[in-house]
């Protein structure tokens, strides 16, 4: 039987990972972070996790020990924010060429300067197309419920990709709410094999070489072969998720979630992340005052379901993504040009570039409010007006006393 | 068994890579792994021997074990993994082992080989030391020696050199000590040791005079590996569990010139640049001397 607890983000993720069974862990404490790898050091000293955990002195070895291990077959599992993500990009961009399953939660941190500690995907959004996939969780129980799914997605053989999955600091990462945490047999049950690697593998028994130097035509064989794998995680996602709700009853709708999306929609908000809540309850509100407005929540990033984004948002008068993270050279936030690109060719469809609570300030639902009606006029534009690039708009909460 | 039976066994690396002629660097890859045998995996980050085929092609090139490229920063921290891995799996008489240049050792690698030997991981990491990047054009490393020309120091090289079997000794790990082609029996028997080491972390750094990249001609490679010893610049020793012992003994030093002199790197090295160096190879060669007798006492090495 599953049962609830009130835990903050960094231990639901602590949590799923141990439910998962990983051989190996490592990983190194950064802010927002650390409870994640203090929780896991914890249960393998108590004797509640059988795991090897290495306690490396950077997230470079982190990630390096844990390509080790996956090449030698085990379940690998690590842990980390911002700056410790940019230190560790060398192996991290080789995980995923090297095809290794590797499961990496992900506490979103903006990147310096100016020194910061507080929530943006700006960390793991910077290095989308290093070839993992990448999951971003609303809240605490979607932390849990897809670190469970993402073992089982990347592992599956038609991936064999890893996976992140990100969620916002201190907004999930150390904010307590309820969370139903499933029963070890619920979770062997949906997650059971440990991995074994038939495709790259460092084994004695198994003699072969590893990434011997490689000429640009079986490069291309393999960069073609990866792009495939994330194309065919699209399909994964879908089943894993319908395997998740057999399992457990809940779904978290695959790689997009849509709330409040008709026939009739005038106006559509795309969040990622926390922000979401505010974004529904601001939908709410505006529905009640008889607006016919929308959310689209991207959870994969990588890969982009550019397919179910532009079923949902083709043909509405306007768009707007907010975005908490920033896009250099484009004057937008980086989902906005994601989206953008899904909405390629479809005309008449307003796409209104807004970016809010950078450095962890405060998205509100008033802000979200505000963000929605900004749409809703943009969508009574004439059609070509819609379809002329529209100002980005820099949603920030008024302060008093001081600048907006 | 003696040291010739011992190097019949099987070369665990095929025929056929593409060293430089002379290359020492060859000879150790193939003695070191003789010893160390099949039941291994064997990590080549780039470098010389990443760049002659080591990590060949389905055994029909390259290594006859299990072979893989590491990055030039982390081969101890992908190392680390192996080896937790397997531990988890049972297979604890495979050995994981590194074979890495003083470039992916010392320099960019130096993190990952330093956390990994305070960790104590069980690793067998060999250093190939041909002082500098020499398999892309001969630039200065940390193990340059001063005074020395690369492509980078084309007036000689300012700083000393890193002592960085004495750094990897200071981490206290079972298992450290020097080795040169010219002494194999030295060498085998030193990675015999490294090899029985069940108590964590080995280091074996190999002083390996490189052909193109210093200088001189390919016939004398053996030679100049003895005079880098017989002139006490590269003292051979170990230190095992805290003991510090000399284990190639040379009581009466051959003059540095006799090295240095016939090195190209050294052209531009004066009399008084030679000087220098002579002290600072006699000060190397008492504080091994001090260290072996500071060590002696078996109590105090187990303390240490």
């Amino acid at each position: 039987m599953s049962h609830v607890e009130v835990m903050n983000g960094n231990r639901a993720a602590g949590i799923a990972a141990c439910l998962a069974r990983p051989d190996v862990i490592a990983a190194y404490p950064i802010t927002p972070q650390s409870s994640v790898v203090e929780f896991i050091s914890r249960m393998i000293a108590e004797g509640k996790l059988d795991a090897k955990i290495c306690e490396v002195e950077s997230e470079h070895s982190a990630m390096s020990v844990l390509e080790g291990a996956s090449l030698a077959g085990a379940r690998t599992f690590s842990a980390t924010s911002s700056q410790g993500l940019a230190l560790m990009y060398e192996p991290y961009f080789r995980a995923s060429t090297l095809r290794l399953p590797i499961v990496m939660a992900i506490a979103n941190r903006e990147m310096i300067s100016p020194q910061t500690l507080w929530a943006s995907a700006q960390d793991s959004l910077s290095v989308r197309d290093a070839g993992w996939m990448q999951f971003y969780a609303e809240d605490n129980q979607e932390i849990l419920d897809t670190l469970l799914q993402a073992f089982r997605i990347a592992e599956d053989s038609r991936v064999l990709l890893p996976i992140n999955v990100c969620y916002d600091g201190f907004y999930l990462s150390h904010m307590s709410e309820r969370v139903v945490v499933p029963d070890a047999e619920e979770v062997d049950a949906f997650l059971p094999d440990g991995y074994d690697p038939e495709h790259i593998v460092l084994d004695p028994d198994r003699p072969m070489a590893v990434d011997p130097l490689t000429n640009g035509d079986l490069l291309t064989e393999y960069r073609a072969k990866h792009l495939a794998a994330q194309q065919a995680a699209l399909q994964v996602i879908e089943e894993v998720d319908a395997a998740f709700s057999n399992a457990f009853g809940r779904s978290w709708d695959g790689a997009v979630e849509p709330y409040r999306i008709d026939e009739g929609c005038q106006a559509i908000v795309v969040t990622l992340g926390s922000m979401t809540g505010a974004g529904r309850e601001a939908v709410d509100r505006l529905r009640d005052d008889g607006e016919a407005v929308g959310l689209l929540k991207i959870r994969a990033v990588r890969p982009f379901p550019a397919r179910e984004v532009r079923e949902q948002l083709a043909g509405v008068p306007a768009v707007g993504v907010v975005d908490r993270n920033v896009s250099f050279g484009w004057n937008t936030g980086i989902i906005y040009q994601e989206v953008s690109s899904a909405l390629y060719g479809v005309q008449g469809t307003a796409r209104i570039p807004i970016i809010s609570g950078l450095g962890g300030e405060d998205i509100t639902v008033e802000m979200f409010e505000d963000a929605l009606r900004k749409i809703l006029v943009a969508g009574r534009l004439s059609s070509e007006r819609r379809d002329e690039t529209p100002e980005t708009i820099w949603l920030r909460q008024e302060k008093e006393g001081g600048a907006a | 068994m003696n040291i010739l039976e011992k190097l019949s066994a099987p070369d665990m690396i095929s025929p056929g890579i593409s060293a430089c002629v002379g290359c020492n660097v060859e000879l150790t890859l193939r003695t070191v792994m003789r010893i160390v045998g099949e039941n291994s995996v064997l990590a080549i980050p780039p470098g010389c021997m990443g760049g002659v085929g080591v990590v060949g092609w389905d055994k029909l090139s390259g290594a006859r074990v299990p072979v893989f490229f590491p990055l030039l920063t982390n081969t101890a921290s992908m190392l680390s993994g192996l080896r937790l891995a397997y531990d988890r799996q049972g297979k604890t008489d495979t050995h994981v082992v590194a074979f890495a240049g003083d470039g992916a050792s010392v320099d960019a690698g130096f993190q990952a080989l330093s956390g990994a030997a305070e960790r104590n991981d069980r690793i067998l990491y060999v250093c190939y030391d041909n002082e500098g990047y020499m398999n892309t054009g001969y630039q200065r490393s940390a193990a340059t020696p001063k005074g020395a020309w690369t492509s980078t120091t084309p007036h000689g090289k300012l700083q000393v050199k890193k002592d960085t079997p004495r750094i990897m000794a200071d981490h206290r790990i079972p298992y450290v000590a020097t080795c040169s082609p010219a002494y194999i029996a030295d060498l085998v028997a030193k990675v015999e040791k490294a090899k029985a080491n069940r108590d964590g972390f080995s280091y074996l750094h190999v002083l390996t005079p490189c052909v193109s990249g210093w200088g001189f001609p390919p016939e004398q490679s053996i030679e100049i590996c003895r005079a880098s010893v017989q002139t006490r610049y590269f003292p051979l020793y170990e230190v095992d569990h805290g003991q510090y012992r000399i284990t190639v003994d040379v009581p009466k030093p051959r003059p540095l010139k006799e090295y240095v002199g016939r090195l190209k790197k050294f052209r531009q090295t004066t009399d008084s640049d030679l000087a220098e160096m002579q002290t600072l190879v006699e000060r190397q060669w008492h504080e091994l001397i001090a260290l072996e007798r500071a060590t002696q006492d078996p109590e105090m090495a187990r303390a240490g």
